[in-house]
């Protein structure tokens, strides 16, 4: 097996005397798609903060590609290649699409204090942009400020920006939050198009697509890792059923 | 693969419309430096008695400028432009006086001065926001006008600083009483530094300071340090506004505590919303109506003219919300819309 992206071991936070993540254990590998579930206050999100270095862990480490990455700041992180999309499109609205791609490849090689060169003649831009568009299939929105995009549109190029700067780890935070159900598959057929070499961990409430995204699923409760397996094992785990599908069922 | 690509056509068709207006901008900036070089050419020979305050207005729209590039395109709010203006206008003033003749030199001299204090200022205070900002930035040009004021033996403190005589621009043009010389040279000037800031916006870092305006954090989340990008956009703007003060003090001879006083901070800021933020051009057309109006309106009621000029601006920010160059989109989108019905 090739060794781990992403390692993360023993990873605890408390706030005060709450803790909301105790030793979490977890390891993706290139080609990994894995399914982060949970019921709510499970602590999916303290966990993508912590692993993406917006809140400082308590206890434990994470590694990125074979290096302790726990101390440093999160856009260290993102320029080593663990990028995470976020649950609530967070694009900056008066920008068009192309103008968000040019500005995240530009970002990942260093080249935005550049004052006098012109986006348009960067070399090698233009190409990559077109590219990015065309795996999202956003290019006839490509001049539309992001602003008066469908929201379908704005998650998809949520994914597309943080397959610009090239991830090794990619963290999608519910990638199909406020989509509607029948538009949910175009989401998901952009995410079967990311490399196959990249570790995807995605969050996610539907069990829907999580079936379909997902070859393991990993399931927190309670701010801790209560197991981790394929679909059917999970499904069939009467643990899962208590804590998840039970609530969820009764939610319902 | 043709079922995508259908479906692509189709979202093609609707996003079209949508697409139309951000391109608007881009064909009013292409002809923003002809329209103003046309215009400043045409004012030189209509008006010839008033070259002094032509002039002046040019070297202000350059400073008025330099404010568009951290308010309109980083988001910086701030009231401290007068401190690298000032800077800029005493650095260059002082040069004049002991040093330096050559009037772009001294322009030189200003702009580094300039760059040189935002630099500075820009790293230590940037990482505030909001008012926070806005008081430390107050703070910062108090600082200026008191270190100017308290240096009399270089500055001329209240008395301001005077006998500055540049030599001859290019050793071929005096500058000669009639202010032509001054007056053909700050237009060049202006356009210079618009051709520079419009090269600067449409930069890799242009578009890096515009996504940093709209969301610091997302920047954050692509790997990026917002305050980098504020602390040099900052600087970029510091080296605009200290050659706007040294371009004043070139063409007018004089640099007075003035220069570096929380209401020329002020009134850059009144300028700029006057024309409009976030487009180079506003900065021009907010300078020289607010000048302009403020000339007209002073020569004609000396009594009552600031009362003029304040309804003056309220009628613009209740009616025109976006400044003048916004009201000018909408019309030139009105004619076009008529153009293509008829």
């Amino acid at each position: 097996m090739k060794p781990a992206l992403l390692e993360v071991e023993g990873l605890s936070k408390n706030f005060g005397g709450l803790q909301v993540s105790s030793d979490i254990s977890l390891s993706l590998h290139p080609g990994d798609r894995c399914a982060l579930i949970g019921p709510n206050g499970a602590g999916k999100t303290t966990f993508v903060n912590l692993v993406t270095g917006v809140i400082p862990p308590s206890a434990g480490t994470i590694r990125l590609d074979g290096r302790d990455v726990t101390r440093l700041p999160a856009a260290e992180r993102v320029r080593r290649g663990l990028i995470r999309s976020f649950q609530v499109a967070r694009l900056f609205k008066s920008m068009t699409v192309r103008e968000h791609l040019e500005l995240a490849v530009l970002q990942r090689d260093g080249r935005t204090f550049r004052l006098f060169a012109s986006v348009a003649r960067v070399p090698g831009l233009a190409d990559e942009v077109a590219g990015l568009l065309d795996i999202m299939g956003l290019g006839a929105v490509a001049a539309t400020p992001v602003g008066s995009l469908a929201y379908g549109q704005q998650r998809l190029l949520e994914i597309a920006l943080a397959l610009a700067m090239r991830p090794k780890v990619l963290i999608l935070d519910e990638p199909a939050a406020g989509v509607p159900h029948s538009e949910s598959q175009r989401i998901l057929d952009a995410i079967d198009r990311l490399p196959k070499d990249l570790a995807v961990l995605m969050i996610e409430h539907d069990m829907d697509l999580v079936f379909r995204f997902a070859s393991s699923i990993v399931v927190l409760a309670q701010g801790r890792l209560l197991c981790r397996g394929t679909a059917q094992e999970i499904v069939a785990d009467p643990r899962v059923r208590e804590v998840y599908l039970g609530s969820r069922a009764h939610a319902h | 693969m043709t079922a995508a690509a259908t479906d692509r056509a189709k979202t093609d068709k609707t996003a079209a419309p949508a697409a139309a207006p951000a391109r608007r901008p881009r064909d009013l900036g292409w002809l923003g430096v002809p329209v103003t070089a046309a215009a400043g050419l045409a004012a030189f020979w209509l008006f010839p008695e008033d070259l002094g305050l032509l002039t002046r207005i040019l070297a202000t729209a350059l400073y008025v400028l330099s404010l568009d590039l951290v308010l309109g395109y980083c988001g910086i709010a701030t009231l401290g432009q007068a401190a690298m203006f000032g800077t800029g206008a005493y650095a260059a003033g002082i040069a004049a006086v002991h040093w330096i003749g050559d009037p772009l030199a001294l322009l030189a001299v200003g702009g580094l001065a300039g760059g040189l204090i935002a630099l500075l200022t820009g790293a230590l205070i940037l990482h505030a926001r909001g008012l926070t900002l806005l008081m430390l930035t107050i703070a910062v040009t108090q600082i200026v006008q008191e270190v100017a004021n308290k240096a009399r033996d270089w500055t001329g403190g209240s008395d301001g600083l005077s006998g500055i005589d540049p030599a001859p621009l290019l050793g071929l043009f005096r500058f000669d009483m009639f202010g032509r010389t001054s007056y053909l040279f700050a237009l060049a000037v202006l356009l210079a530094g618009l051709l520079v800031a419009r090269r600067i916006v449409r930069s890799p870092f242009g578009l890096a300071c515009r996504g940093v305006k709209e969301d610091p954090l997302r920047i954050s989340a692509i790997g990026g340090s917002p305050k980098a990008y504020l602390v040099a956009m900052y600087a970029v703007a510091g080296v605009f506004a200290g050659v706007a003060g040294a371009l004043t003090a070139v063409t007018s001879g004089i640099v007075g505590l003035d220069s570096a006083s929380f209401s020329w901070s002020a009134e850059a800021l009144v300028m700029l919303v006057l024309g409009g933020t976030g487009r180079l051009y506003g900065a021009v057309l907010g300078t020289v109506s607010f000048m302009g109006v403020h000339h007209i309106l002073a020569a004609s009621d000396p009594f009552h003219w600031m009362l003029f000029i304040g309804l003056f601006l309220m009628g613009v920010v209740l009616f025109l919300p976006g400044g003048i160059l916004s009201g000018i989109e909408r019309l030139g989108g009105l004619f076009r819309a008529k153009g293509g019905k008829a």
